[in-house]
């Protein structure tokens, strides 16, 4: 007996089969997970020594004396990043031609376009946790308490998914997996150029500049108040509104380039 | 009500510099229950025409309908009445027969017990039920066409759309997947395949579209085909070019291959004393001669000019006419 499944019906099916896909590659996982281990290392064994408790009463001391909480924010931001490999996993699909099979059967364009998505989502809030568990072993403590960790961490995730739009964007609209990785690129501007090691205020000239331009800034610095300085609402929106603005943004670009490529020739 | 009718359906390719006709007048209808194919070389506009009855390109003019469904205006409806295995149909290689076969029945609808019974039917129609509970990236090449060909079958087709179903597989491949065809057609499923293989429409086929270059150049029965060539094929060799060329202004209507005229007359084989008599007698020395029944191949350079790559010549031939034709 066949009847017409719902759209999450075959929304899980699809992600299902992403999922499989993934798990039965986890050496394709291991690289970005490593990247932000790395930078939580190595930025605070670097200038945690600087920066953290022995700058207490100095000009310095804006970790107020615990480095990690500081630098935390930058690893998650890099780990949400991971949400680009969306992208890959639908132009893999388009260049294997399982896109075209699926575009022959009656099911939702859009299930086609989302599953991927989500894949990627579900990687972003696996690899945050992940960091942040790294953190707290090192000694992470948000200022706002336990919760502090939750808020960083569906900040990451709206953020992910941001990327994972304009991933899935780029990947469609170039059609090659080597465009998907190209698109990548975005990540360098975005971590670096933001108060990615010192606040905002200790910026100068054009750095200053770009990094008010920057959305990655205000998720950073949002993700920071709540680790350092407590319950600081504006600031705290500010980075809510970026990492929204931003995915609702990539997300528009992803349906455009989507529907184009769904679209019959 | 016919299977699938097409009426004189074109497709063009807008580039920023160019346009190209893909398709340019298509024809043909096919009963429910026959094994309809379409034969011609690569760029023939075959692939472009399969892709324009599965809804997965737009046609640009003309009209096509499957099972009385329209395929511009009820795709929906179309494609839940067809099975397509394209050429570069993909599968996902990380994953085993068994889930995708599971799977795809979900995607269909079916319940998840229905579903596992319909892998479990499947993978036994296309003889992969040892192979299930592998990943499909350690299966040889027709092991998975022949899965392509069970996940083209989830929804019991009533239609199904083949494109080049054995291109590059081996011999015994390619005869284990023509016998799943056969049976398939044999239990009511109509089958649309695109080939470049004279051999394998002239075994498979019930009905055969030869198509070049975007239009059908002739349609029939293998049988049809080859009687339109008038008789049997008479071909000569020549060791020499100068008889060769000589032999020319003999044989009227004759076709050239390599060191061979070729002539298509009634009663070849009776035939055969006096060509070769009037060409002794001009000083013509023959190294062979040999009469036969026409093939696909005759009618395929017949109705285009050339042969098929991979048929018995394989390149495209110089047309020479005798010249007192």
């Amino acid at each position: 007996m066949i009847t017409k499944p719902s759209f999450f019906i075959q929304l899980g099916i699809l992600t299902k089969r992403l999922i499989l896909r993934v798990l039965r590659r986890p050496l394709a996982e291991l690289p970005n997970i490593f990247i932000s281990a790395f930078f939580l290392f190595v930025y605070d064994g670097a200038l945690g020594g600087v920066f953290g408790g022995t700058a207490s009463g100095t000009p310095f001391d804006f970790a107020n004396g615990n480095f990690v909480n500081f630098i935390l924010p930058v690893s998650i931001v890099s780990a949400s990043l991971s949400g680009a490999a969306s992208g890959i996993y639908l132009v893999e699909d388009i260049e294997s031609g399982v896109f075209k099979r699926y575009q022959s059967m009656p099911i939702s364009r859009w299930v086609i376009i989302l599953a991927p998505m989500i894949v990627g989502a579900i990687r972003v809030l696996l690899q945050a946790s992940l960091i942040m568990l790294i953190g707290k072993i090192i000694g992470a403590d948000p200022a706002v308490g336990t919760v502090g960790f939750l808020i960083v961490l569906s900040l990451a995730f709206i953020w992910g998914m941001g990327f994972a739009g304009y991933s899935v964007a780029a990947g469609v609209k170039s059609g090659s997996s080597q465009g998907a990785q190209a698109a990548t690129f975005l990540f360098f501007p975005a971590i670096f150029l933001a108060p990615t090691f010192v606040p905002r205020e200790a910026l100068k000239g054009w750095l200053e500049t770009a990094a008010a331009y920057n959305p990655t800034t205000y998720v950073i610095e949002s993700m920071r108040s709540v680790m350092v300085e407590g319950w600081v609402i504006d600031v705290l929106f500010r980075g809510y509104l970026a990492a929204g603005i931003f995915a609702a943004i990539t997300l528009f670009f992803a349906v455009i380039s989507a529907r184009k490529a769904t679209e019959k020739a | 009500m016919l299977a699938v009718e097409v009426k004189n359906i074109k497709k063009t390719f807008k580039t920023k510099k160019d346009t190209v006709e893909a398709v340019k007048d298509v024809s043909f209808s096919v009963e429910k229950g026959e094994i309809f194919g379409l034969l011609g070389p690569n760029g023939a506009g075959k692939s472009t025409t399969i892709l324009m009855l599965t809804t997965l390109l737009r046609i640009t003019d003309g009209e096509a309908t499957i099972l009385g469904s329209d395929v511009a205006t009820e795709d929906k409806s179309v494609r839940e009445k067809i099975g397509v295995a394209l050429q570069d149909t993909g599968i996902d290689n990380i994953l085993t027969g068994r889930e995708l076969f599971f799977s795809t029945a979900r995607l269909w609808g079916y319940s998840t017990k229905d579903s596992e019974t319909r892998t479990n039917e499947l993978l036994e129609l296309v003889g992969l039920t040892e192979a299930a509970d592998r990943r499909v990236k350690t299966y040889s090449g027709g092991m998975k066409r022949r899965l392509d060909l069970g996940l083209s079958l989830v929804n019991s087709p009533e239609i199904l759309f083949l494109d080049e179903p054995t291109t590059g597989l081996d011999p015994g491949s390619r005869r284990v997947l023509w016998d799943e065809i056969k049976r398939l057609r044999d239990r009511g499923v109509t089958v649309i395949l695109t080939t470049q293989y004279l051999e394998e429409a002239d075994e498979l086929a019930d009905r055969i579209a030869i198509i070049d270059e975007g239009l059908v150049v002739a349609e029939g029965t293998s049988d049809q085909l080859k009687a339109s060539i008038g008789g049997d094929v008479i071909t000569f060799s020549f060791s020499n070019k100068l008889d060769l060329e000589n032999a020319k202004k003999i044989l009227n209507d004759c076709k050239q291959e390599g060191n061979d005229l070729r002539i298509t007359v009634q009663d070849g084989a009776g035939k055969i004393p006096s060509f070769v008599n009037e060409l002794t007698a001009n000083n013509i020395e023959i190294e062979a001669v040999s009469a036969s029944k026409p093939t696909l191949d005759d009618v395929f350079l017949k109705v285009t000019g050339y042969r098929l790559e991979g048929s018995e010549t394989s390149t495209k031939s110089e047309e020479v006419f005798g010249e007192n034709q």
